[in-house]
């Protein structure tokens, strides 16, 4: 069954091109952050200010900054800033909102009912003032962006795990480990999760493009990342007052987002297409 | 359930929310590092003053007590004093209010005009080049920085071609129409002149189609997916099989049904829109509440900060509580669920 | 369809060309207050400079400002021995933009005014012990000591003359700071007429300023946050003038055939505070290592695009009390690593304590960062907002602080006597938190010696001891950056009045279109 399952899934992704693609930047941009050390042609903290503010070139395929830093490397290796900022947020909201949305929905009750009504409390906020609230309060760095932005996604993984969980406690095999005197963790942990992954694996792709998105952006207004950290949005706000003579400065950084996000929100959207059976079309 | 008692039901869960946006706030603030009575007297205050303000701020009061004050004066409208201006920053959102919403409904307008047409294109040419291309652009709009597209506009459009004028919200020289709502084109229709109006549209329209793009592609996806749910059910293989045309299948039927769930999705684009604000009025000077917070962010100005979460969020939580409510009017099928 | 054509119609008649008499400022951000005895910051200076008037004002001869004071509001002025006593007598003819002429009384209030709201502007009067109207046209001044640059220090806009009939909107014991804030009341060549918060200020001729009416009949100071977007609608036309304009856009401007750039030294000094009050900082080993260890020329040279110049003791070029036989510190990394070994350091990590508020911090951060890797010193780089900078900077809560400083008025006692007074610890001028008693006493003595030989000899010896004690890293001497459309004529730099423009003496030429 897995076999077919694997021959219709391959057959799928051939009709969608673009969902291939968004693969494809995927796997570019993990086999960068993966190999930037091996990859960046310079330090990218070091300075070279005889030659700042370049233009591209054979020696910086993406020119230098107001600092003579490598644009080239300051990208590479913003990658790993940007992207696991990205995949740090989500596997915290991812995980900490799947525990309790399982937990909730398995519980049931009062229980149920409380947790629903402080996710709603946390969803009612425009998730983005959230974040930037937070980031300010907690004072402007990376981790601090991270943070609020984990927690303001979190109740998105709640409902979602608690949506499964509800349809999945009354199947057979559920009450069966019920019956059995299971605890409710280890019918959790063995039963209910790996049948709700799914959709959560979707929402989470998709999230890491969000995720990235929202890093930079905070970034940008000044609340994330800081110098010398190279971070792709912090580099976007360090190069806008140079666009217009030195359009590569803030340009890259741009794309390196642009493309990244493109990439998981590509892959994301087309996974949900592949799972979801009302999707699938005539 | 009756409609009656669903009403209330939600009323009841939507001020329950409200308070929980109010003691996050609160709780947000009292996490800002710094001691906001000697921010507030200024560096030339003595001890003595620095004391004085802490006690007419409450900050030695245990911290429940200083929960009532904060709520007391929510209430009544009093969201502190802004560090950086030195006036009341409700008076502060209060003006800079209506210019954020006239550019967000402008975009909304934008977005939903394009977005429903590519939505629907996509939808009905599934898995075609024309619904990968769709699909491309709504993404590409998703996850392009605002500033980039804004200064990439204004470089073609205002310096290159010279059509569109650059920052503001009018040309220099014009005075502003007759305050009515403080969004200059509406206030300029309604006072018939016509040349405002048209200085305001020109000046709205760079800013406009920056902010609308993101928008635009979040609107298309859900238009898209809602379509091609509706164009599997069977009665629309049911009305194909009678010959009625495909246009008016997709038009008299099929989108009305795919619209209402997207009807929900409205209400979580006003976050969108107030993020997109924030990052995109910087660019154009324009002077609504994105470039206010962008400053007040850059001198940690925590009142006026906290002051904006606390608006957009009471705000965001009604307009959703409006659209839930007339979701349950538009789809009779949730009322029975409840 | 001829409503149409009609919209089209009046459209394009309401389109003007900016006027010729209108002239169209972009400024980086909106000055947090317009009344003159609250504004600490240049900024603001840009307008009440011109909406107020002082009872002296900075000589201007065959078109360049000089330091030299001349009659303002005052026509006359005579100081008795004591050097306590200041009497001058008003000009007649001037009067407040309401039509109430410029009288000793009005005079009077102000100065008190200035006094109770005591919120910075008033630090540069400290000797004023009282003020008195003698008749409609005589006031008193009676000092609490000879504070012997008084003269200059009324040059300065915290001496700002303002209107009484401004407490008609005192709100609450606030002397009308909250009108003031965003209106004017003063009998300067110009007043505001329309303040849109965040966007735009706007100022017209004040109708009652003696003279012939000027030329600029409209100022319009436009509030444009983004660097790139001010420089396109100069290059536009949309704009006449920018303000901040980086050291990288100005060689791109300086090209443009239709764009003038104003790119002249004035007194702006860049420099890091060491904390001298803090281990390893109070020896002096330590500090004069690490004022070894900076690449100056490399600072000047990259961040400023040489458009600075290094300094050479407190006291920048040009102003009085400049010694070019100075002390001053080079770049030899060799040396100040002698110097760490010789305090028996071999490796340190130093906070280094900055905000966003000048662009070119963050750079200079940088290199320091570099320059102090090279000798084996670890700096960290903490960015917090200004405001809360400033707080750490007063209490003395930092290792290496950046900051700059411009001077209000020509007198070597604006730097000497607050940066190194061990009395102002913190943002009150020592922030360095520097002590030495000697310093102290001869810095001290000097505000008040009447002969002026003495008095610099006094400053010369104060500052060439602490200059060698090194608890200020002195960086660069800048200039002062802007760019105007080539069509506008008349603008005269005073380096003491940054910001500043004088609009009264502008004129703008027809644009060839």
């Amino acid at each position: 069954m897995a076999h077919a399952q694997w021959r219709n899934t391959r057959y799928r992704l051939s009709r969608s091109p673009v969902t291939v693609l968004g693969l494809a930047i995927v796997a570019l941009v993990v086999l960068v952050m993966l190999l930037a050390p091996l990859l960046a042609p310079y330090d990218p903290d070091r300075l070279h200010l005889a030659v700042r503010l370049a233009a591209p070139s054979r020696h910086h395929w993406f020119g230098t900054d107001e600092v003579g830093r490598d644009l080239l490397s300051r990208v590479i290796w913003g990658s790993r800033s940007s992207v696991t900022a990205g995949i740090i947020t989500v596997a915290i909201s991812m995980s900490l909102g799947t525990l309790i949305g399982a937990f909730s929905g398995f519980a049931a009750g009062w229980f149920d009912t409380a947790i629903m009504r402080v996710m709603d409390v946390l969803l009612a906020f425009p998730s983005f003032i959230l974040a930037m609230a937070l980031a300010a309060a907690l004072g402007p760095s990376l981790i601090n962006a991270i943070v609020p932005i984990a927690i303001v996604r979190t109740p998105y993984y709640v409902r979602l795990a608690r949506g499964q969980t509800l349809s999945l406690r009354n199947r057979g095999y559920v009450q069966a480990a019920r019956s059995f005197g299971s605890s409710p963790w280890h019918i959790v942990r063995r039963h209910i999760l790996p049948n709700s992954l799914a959709p959560i694996v979707v929402q989470a792709t998709l999230d890491i493009g969000l995720a990235i998105l929202t890093v930079s952006a905070l970034s940008f207004i000044g609340l994330g990342a800081q110098q010398p950290t190279a971070e792709w949005g912090a580099m976007v706000a360090s190069g806008r007052e140079y666009f217009l003579d030195q359009w590569w400065y803030p340009t890259f950084p741009g794309l390196a987002i642009l493309v990244t996000a493109s990439g998981f929100n590509l892959f994301g959207d087309g996974l949900r297409e592949l799972l979801d059976p009302r999707l699938r079309g005539r | 359930m009756s409609l009656l008692q669903i009403l209330c039901r939600r009323l009841l869960l939507a001020i329950m929310v409200v308070f929980g946006v109010v003691v996050v706030t609160f709780i947000v603030s009292h996490l800002i590092p710094g001691d906001p009575a000697r921010l507030m007297a200024g560096e030339h205050a003595s001890a003595q003053t620095v004391q004085h303000m802490q006690h007419v701020l409450g900050l030695d009061r245990p911290l429940p007590e200083q929960f009532a004050i904060y709520v007391g004066r929510l209430v009544r409208g009093d969201l502190g004093l802004s560090i950086r201006t030195q006036r009341p920053v409700s008076e502060d959102i209060r003006h800079f209010f209506p210019a954020t919403i006239e550019l967000s409904l402008a975009a909304l307008l934008f977005a939903l005009a394009f977005g429903l047409f590519l939505g629907v294109v996509a939808a009905v040419y599934k898995d075609t080049w024309i619904d990968q291309l769709a699909r491309v652009i709504s993404i590409v709009g998703i996850s392009m920085p605002a500033f980039w597209l804004g200064l990439l506009l204004l470089e073609l459009f205002y310096n290159w071609l010279g059509l569109l004028p650059g920052t503001g919200r009018l040309q220099e020289g014009l005075a502003a129409p007759p305050a009515v709502t403080g969004m200059f084109t509406v206030d300029a229709l309604l006072a018939g002149e016509w040349g405002t109006l048209r200085s305001a549209l020109e000046h709205l329209a760079l800013p406009t189609f920056t902010l609308g793009f993101v928008i635009l592609g979040i609107i298309m996806r859900q238009i898209r997916s809602a379509m091609i749910e509706v164009l599997q059910e069977d009665y629309i293989r049911t009305a194909r099989a009678g010959g009625l045309s495909p246009t008016r299948i997709i038009l008299g039927h099929a989108l009305r049904n795919a619209l209402i769930p997207s009807v929900t999705m409205l209400g979580l684009t006003f976050g969108d829109l107030l993020y997109g604000a924030v990052l995109t009025e910087t660019i154009f000077a324009w002077p609504g509440m994105g470039n206010y917070v962008v400053e007040s962010i850059s001198s940690l100005d925590f009142p006026s900060i906290m002051g904006f979460a606390v608006v957009a969020s009471l705000a965001y939580v009604l307009i959703n509580l409006a659209v839930d409510l007339s979701y349950l009017v538009l789809d009779p099928q949730i009322r029975e669920i409840g | 369809m001829s409503a149409i054509l009609w919209f089209c119609g009046v459209a394009t008649a309401v389109a003007a060309p900016t006027a010729d008499g209108t002239l169209m400022i972009g400024k980086p951000s909106e000055p947090d207050t317009l009344d003159p005895h609250v504004a600490q910051s240049n900024n603001s200076l840009t307008i009440t400079c011109k909406t107020y008037e002082t009872l002296v004002k900075f000589a201007v001869v065959n078109g360049h400002a000089t330091a030299d004071v001349v009659p303002g509001l005052a026509q006359s002025w005579a100081v008795d021995p004591s050097g306590e006593v200041w009497d001058f007598t008003l000009a007649p003819g001037h009067r407040f933009s309401d039509g109430r002429p410029v009288d000793a009384a009005a005079v009077k209030f102000s100065f008190d005014r200035l006094m109770r709201i005591a919120k910075g502007p008033n630090e540069d009067f400290p000797a004023i012990g009282a003020v008195e109207a003698l008749d409609q046209r005589t006031v008193r001044f009676r000092l609490t000591y000879p504070f012997a640059p008084f003269l200059q220090s009324l040059a300065n806009c915290g001496g700002d003359v303002v209107d009484p009939a401004v407490m008609a909107f005192a709100v609450n014991d606030d002397f009308a700071q909250g009108y003031l804030a965003t209106h004017s009341l003063g009998s300067g060549p110009y007043q505001i007429v329309h303040v849109e918060k965040g966007a735009e200020i706007v100022l017209e001729p004040n109708p009652y300023f003696p003279g012939p009416p000027p030329r600029i009949r409209r100022v319009v100071i436009k509030i444009i946050a983004e660097a790139s977007v001010r420089r396109l609608e100069l290059e536009k036309g949309d704009l006449d003038l920018i303000e901040e304009v980086s050291p990288d856009q100005i060689d791109v401007l300086r090209k443009k055939p239709d764009i003038v750039v104003i790119d002249e030294p004035c007194f702006r000094e860049d420099l890091l505070f060491i904390n001298s009050q803090r281990p390893p900082f109070d020896n002096v080993l330590v500090r004069q290592a690490l004022s070894f260890a900076i690449d100056y020329q490399g600072i000047v040279d990259f961040v400023l695009l040489g458009k600075a110049k290094q300094m050479r003791g407190f006291i920048p070029e040009g102003f009085a009390g400049y010694d070019e036989a100075a002390p001053q510190f080079h770049y030899d990394p060799k040396k100040a690593q002698a110097l760490l070994a010789q305090a028996g350091l071999r490796h340190l990590t130093i906070g280094f304590l900055y905000a966003k508020a000048d662009p070119t911090w963050q750079t200079v951060g940088l290199i320091v960062q570099q320059n102090l890797a090279d000798i084996g010193v670890k700096l960290e780089l903490h960015e917090y907002s200004y405001t809360t900078m400033r707080d750490m900077i007063d209490r003395g809560d930092f290792d290496i602080a950046i900051g700059n400083y411009a001077p209000d008025f020509n007198d070597p006692s604006q730097y000497l006597n607050y940066w190194v007074d061990s009395r102002l610890f913190g943002l009150a001028g020592n922030r360095a938190f520097y002590k030495n008693p000697e310093v102290d006493a001869m810095i001290r003595r000097a505000l008040s010696e009447k002969d002026p030989a003495a008095r610099q000899t006094l400053y010369q010896r104060a500052q060439r001891i602490a200059v060698e004690a090194a608890p200020y890293i002195l960086l660069s001497q800048k200039h002062y950056e802007a760019a105007m459309r080539s069509n506008v004529h008349g603008f005269v730099f005073n380096p003491l009045l940054l910001q500043v423009f004088n609009f009264e003496d502008m004129w703008k030429s027809p644009s060839p279109n």
